[in-house]
């Protein structure tokens, strides 16, 4: 018990952590001085000392709406895979559960752009229901494949299966997965190829554009949403598709588990870096890249014989 | 591992195909000829076969080192147009790179048992999905790597299928592919020189 809350609180505190993590990283590689990765905590309290201005044609939704936004990615958190296999807690929750939650938490995040009847807003809602539809197929698919391949449908459990006996005969289509997943773990936290994180130009943001009327503490509140969904997916990433480590003692497998997240936030800088944004309507174009590999993952799962 | 090998060289074939570069078509195609030499390389190892280490080492050579740099160079040389948009759109290829598999799974089902099926069927489908990358590009330099990755996948094929086809075929191919880069140069110079 006192482990599981321990691993909460942990993917809590570090969550931001590995947002700026990116960040600093991206500088260095950009021959900038970087920041702090203490960058994301400075901020969390420089808006907890900032006032909360609200336009005057908001509706009750914009009081609602950045809690609800927080609050089913935390319920999310308490559902993810554990990090050692011999914890306490293992979820029975199925993976459609975990993104039907996120789903529910995207829902408010464009309520709350569109409350503010900003123009602004509008777009960056419209942008987002835009790509979260298109990221559903692929996965659902992916999920599909990786529990077949796991013999399980609940998370947790499936990771554990996975983690003791490896069905090393179905690498390829685990590694088809792999790379599906890591499109979707890009396109829904809006990293460089689908959305620029930094950038305030209208012609290019997505999820700035839903935020930019709120300030203080819904401001803290909706960055700590984002920092946390960034967690959920990469921890999602490393527990299906680095299932080692896990039978360590508890505190070593908690040490493993964040360097495999930290290693996650390499890869998504290096994949930052070395890309340019995409068009708006090419995005369509990566996401059914992650479409067809998801497929070709159930695909040659099942030419292999279930 | 093999299994991992071919898993990436599908992979690699499949996002060749959407690139609207040339020269990262080029690099595609390279890192695809690499993973199919590692694939080589292992099911070698498996099997024990010094023939098909040898054809492994001169794929990594040759096909990801070499005639990537010589299409590269050439195309630096005659400045070919470096944005090819595929003929067939996106949203169409979508639909029919996974018709391809699906049909190549039922193409494989009734024939070959075993182990070995996953690796036929991928096999024969990115030798479907090389020719589709032929014919969905005008470009010369995009048709030439189709051709290219089409004789990846009957490399690919011969190998998970007969377990290593003779040397002396093997070598007599790439002599082919060599060739034809050649050949492919000379065509150019002509052009170039008439113009």
């Amino acid at each position: 018990m006192i482990a599981y809350i321990l691993w909460i609180a942990v993917m809590v505190l570090t969550a931001p952590l590995f947002l700026s993590l990116i960040k600093m990283i991206k500088m260095w590689l950009l021959f900038k001085k970087p920041l702090s990765p203490l960058q994301g905590y400075r901020d969390f309290s420089k808006l907890l000392s900032k006032e909360v201005l609200i336009s005057q044609e908001a509706s009750a939704i914009t009081h609602i709406a950045p809690y609800m936004v927080l609050a089913p990615l935390v319920v999310v958190l308490f559902l993810l895979p554990p990090p050692s296999a011999k914890s306490f807690f293992i979820s029975f929750t199925d993976a459609f559960t975990l993104t039907g939650l996120v789903a529910l938490s995207s829902f408010f995040l464009m309520l709350l752009g569109l409350d503010s009847a900003s123009s602004f807003g509008g777009i960056g809602s419209s942008r987002e229901a835009f790509i979260s539809a298109l990221v559903e197929p692929a996965m659902i698919l992916v999920i599909f494949a990786l529990s077949l391949m796991a013999k399980n449908l609940g998370v947790a459990q499936a990771t554990i299966n996975l983690a003791h006996h490896f069905p090393i005969e179905h690498l390829a289509s685990f590694a088809f997965a792999g790379i599906a997943f890591f499109i979707l773990l890009i396109a829904e936290n809006g990293r460089i190829p689908v959305d620029n994180p930094e950038t305030h130009l209208e012609l290019t943001m997505v999820h700035e554009a839903m935020i930019l009327d709120i300030s203080g503490w819904y401001l803290a509140l909706v960055e700590s949403a984002a920092a946390i969904k960034f967690m959920i997916f990469a921890s999602l990433f490393v527990s299906f598709f680095m299932p080692f480590g896990m039978d360590a003692p508890f505190l070593v497998a908690l040490l493993i588990f964040l360097l495999k997240v930290a290693f996650v936030a390499i890869l998504v800088a290096l994949i930052e870096v070395n890309t340019a944004k995409l068009r708006l309507f090419k995005v369509p174009n990566l996401l059914g890249l992650a479409i067809i590999f998801a497929f070709l993952s159930l695909i040659s799962y099942y030419i292999l014989g279930a | 591992m093999t299994n991992f090998f071919i898993g990436m060289f599908l992979s690699t074939l499949i996002t060749a195909m959407l690139t609207t570069r040339l020269y990262r078509l080029i690099a595609w195609y390279a890192v695809n000829s690499l993973f199919l030499a590692l694939a080589a390389m292992s099911e070698a190892v498996r099997i024990q076969d010094e023939a098909m280490l040898i054809s492994a080492l001169l794929t990594l050579v040759l096909k990801s080192a070499l005639i990537p740099y010589l299409l590269k160079h050439f195309a630096v040389k005659f400045q070919a147009e470096r944005n090819i948009t595929p003929s067939i759109k996106v949203q169409y290829l979508i639909i029919l790179i996974p018709a391809i598999l699906v049909f190549t799974f039922y193409l494989i089902d009734p024939i070959i048992a075993g182990a070995a099926k996953n690796y036929i069927s991928l096999a024969i489908a990115s030798l479907f999905l090389s020719l589709v990358l032929m014919i969905e590009h005008r470009n010369v330099f995009a048709k030439v790597i189709g051709f290219l990755s089409l004789e990846n996948a009957l490399f690919l094929l011969a190998m998970t299928a007969t377990e290593g086809m003779p040397m002396l075929i093997e070598l007599g191919i790439f002599v082919d592919l060599l060739m034809a880069v050649v050949i492919l140069n000379l065509l150019f110079k002509k052009e170039a020189s008439h113009v």
